[in-house]
């Protein structure tokens, strides 16, 4: 009940927010649109260039095949999550610049009950992607697959679960960046080039701990839906979601969010 | 409350709403410690409006209301009392100074507060605007509630006030009621077309001394001497007083002086 509350307090600030329609709505087009058309669009490559039909059979590739269709769909959305991750941050960072966060808490929030607030708004939107990629799987799995065989169809549902994380973990990760950062220009920047950082330093202790890599917290992040075009060069990939990669994503998403509440708790607003 | 700009009004008022952490001391609020809950009961600008820009009058009180949990419906009687009603649906960014000082105010008493903390509410205001906010403030104060003041117009503090209290570089100076500033001292103002005012005035056995200023004499009258006793005494002499005005000990006056009191004890290190 005090948790819907808290969400309600959120939406209404965003619902009236004409930037907020034009991010979402573009984010949404793009993930249902991008999802539904993928098979079509490589049909029309198909046809209109030539040559490309005969290097790779497009029809021989079960891309929006069941099972495979799962965790094509999955790995692909979590490409767009940076564009919900902008509006997490625009969202935020609002509250500083316009100093409203400060009046909700004269008002009678708490800093806890305002984080908490921000978080809900991030876990809603990262559920509503899944469930639009989950839908759109579903039904172009219908479409395309061949034939409908229980359970072996249903193989790489899991990645759902996990999508799921993926994408709320990341926008956790973009609040924090917000509430440590105040800007919203300066945080998307970082935002942007936190992949890069993350990578060279990845690159650079590659050679002494392999080991720690995938403890890495955007590293654990892509590692929750991996990579899956591999198999139809007949290579080995990890079709399953594992423990460890969602234990390892969970910490980092609770301290993300845990740093947002020091950093509120203890700073002057 | 009172004091020169940066002596820390605001900074106080800020711990007691929870926004600033205080590094020493505590305070509570109706005899209970101070929570989250407490501040809803409190209505309350600091320093200037905060709103959000981009929602308009109405939609900011209702969502304010929201994080108050205060009802709705006290939203049409608030606007009303600072009469915002016509304007209610303009976003807020467009909304002149003084509508956004008359909406800061609708906003603290949606709750229906027992105090009310108003931080400059006419700062930057031009005439009118000043008027109308004080309007508000004497209707509001008239419904019987405790109004806490922060303010630097120390003529509108004695007009309003009951008690002051005087702040200096975060050093309370003076706590005390508004009523005993005018207690001693009585100064009368005194004009009339005459030559030898001023010669006349010296031999007034209740004047203990007689200034003369630009456009009047200033009489400081001895204990149990008042106006009404010189005008007397200005008759029986054959003069006729065109200016009379008895001036009590302003709390200008009085604020400046505790501030100069206590000048060495804060400027020694």
């Amino acid at each position: 009940m005090r948790m819907l509350h808290l969400l309600k307090i959120d939406l209404k600030k965003l619902t009236s927010y004409r930037t907020f329609w034009i991010i979402c709505g573009l984010y949404f087009f793009t993930l249902i649109a991008g999802a539904a058309s993928g098979m079509e669009f490589l049909k029309w490559l198909a046809r209109t260039i030539e040559g490309f039909g005969q290097e790779i059979n497009i029809n021989r590739i079960p891309l929006y095949h069941f099972p495979d269709i799962w965790q094509n769909l999955a790995w692909g959305g979590g490409f767009l999550k940076i564009g919900l991750a902008v509006m997490t941050v625009i969202s935020i960072t609002n509250e500083f610049t316009y100093r409203t966060v400060r009046q909700n808490i004269i008002d009678g929030m708490s800093r806890e009950e305002f984080l908490i607030s921000k978080v809900l708004t991030n876990f809603l939107l990262s559920l509503l992607s899944m469930v639009a990629v989950f839908l759109i799987a579903a039904v172009a799995g219908l479409i395309y697959s061949p034939q409908l065989e229980w359970p072996y169809s249903f193989q790489g549902i899991g990645f759902y679960p996990a999508y799921l994380l993926e994408v709320f973990a990341f926008l956790s990760f973009a609040l924090m960046l917000g509430v440590f950062i105040q800007r919203s220009g300066l945080t998307i920047i970082i935002l942007l080039n936190s992949y890069l950082i993350e990578l060279i330093i990845k690159e650079n202790i590659n050679d002494y701990l392999p080991g720690i890599i995938p403890y890495f917290p955007l590293e654990s992040i892509m590692n929750l839906v991996p990579l899956p075009f591999a198999r139809y060069a007949f290579q080995e990939i990890r079709d399953y979601v594992t423990i460890s990669s969602i234990a390892i994503a969970l910490i980092w998403t609770f301290l993300f969010n845990y740093f947002s509440y020091l950093k509120l708790k203890h700073s002057d607003i | 409350m009172l004091g020169p700009n940066g002596s820390g009004k605001t900074t106080t008022l800020g711990m007691l709403m929870g926004v600033v952490n205080p590094t020493a001391g505590s305070y509570s609020w109706f005899g209970e410690p101070p929570t989250h809950q407490v501040r809803k009961k409190i209505g309350a600008v600091l320093e200037h409006p905060i709103f959000y820009p981009y929602l308009s009058g109405q939609k900011n009180l209702e969502l304010m209301a929201m994080i108050k949990q205060a009802p709705a419906e006290n939203i049409p009687r608030v606007l009303q009392m600072v009469e915002l009603t016509d304007r209610r649906h303009d976003k807020y960014k467009n909304y002149s100074l003084g509508m956004k000082q008359r909406l800061a105010i609708a906003s603290a008493l949606l709750n229906d507060p027992t105090i009310l903390i108003l931080d400059e509410p006419t700062n930057g205001l031009d005439p009118m605007g000043i008027a109308e906010i004080r309007e508000i403030i004497k209707r509001i104060a008239k419904a019987g509630k405790t109004i806490i003041l922060a303010s630097h117009l120390l003529d509108e503090v004695q007009k309003v006030c009951t008690h002051f209290a005087v702040l200096k570089k975060g050093t309370l100076m003076h706590v005390g009621p508004v009523d005993e500033v005018g207690k001693g001292e009585e100064w009368v103002e005194v004009n009339a077309f005459h030559d030898d005012l001023g010669v006349h005035l010296q031999e007034f056995v209740g004047s203990a001394q007689v200034k003369r200023e630009a456009q009047h004499f200033l009489v400081m009258m001895k204990d149990g001497f008042h106006s009404q006793d010189l005008n007397h005494f200005l008759f029986e002499k054959g003069i006729v007083a065109t200016h009379l005005s008895t001036n009590k000990k302003s709390l200008e006056k009085q604020f400046l002086e505790i501030l100069s009191e206590s000048a060495p004890a804060v400027t020694k290190r």
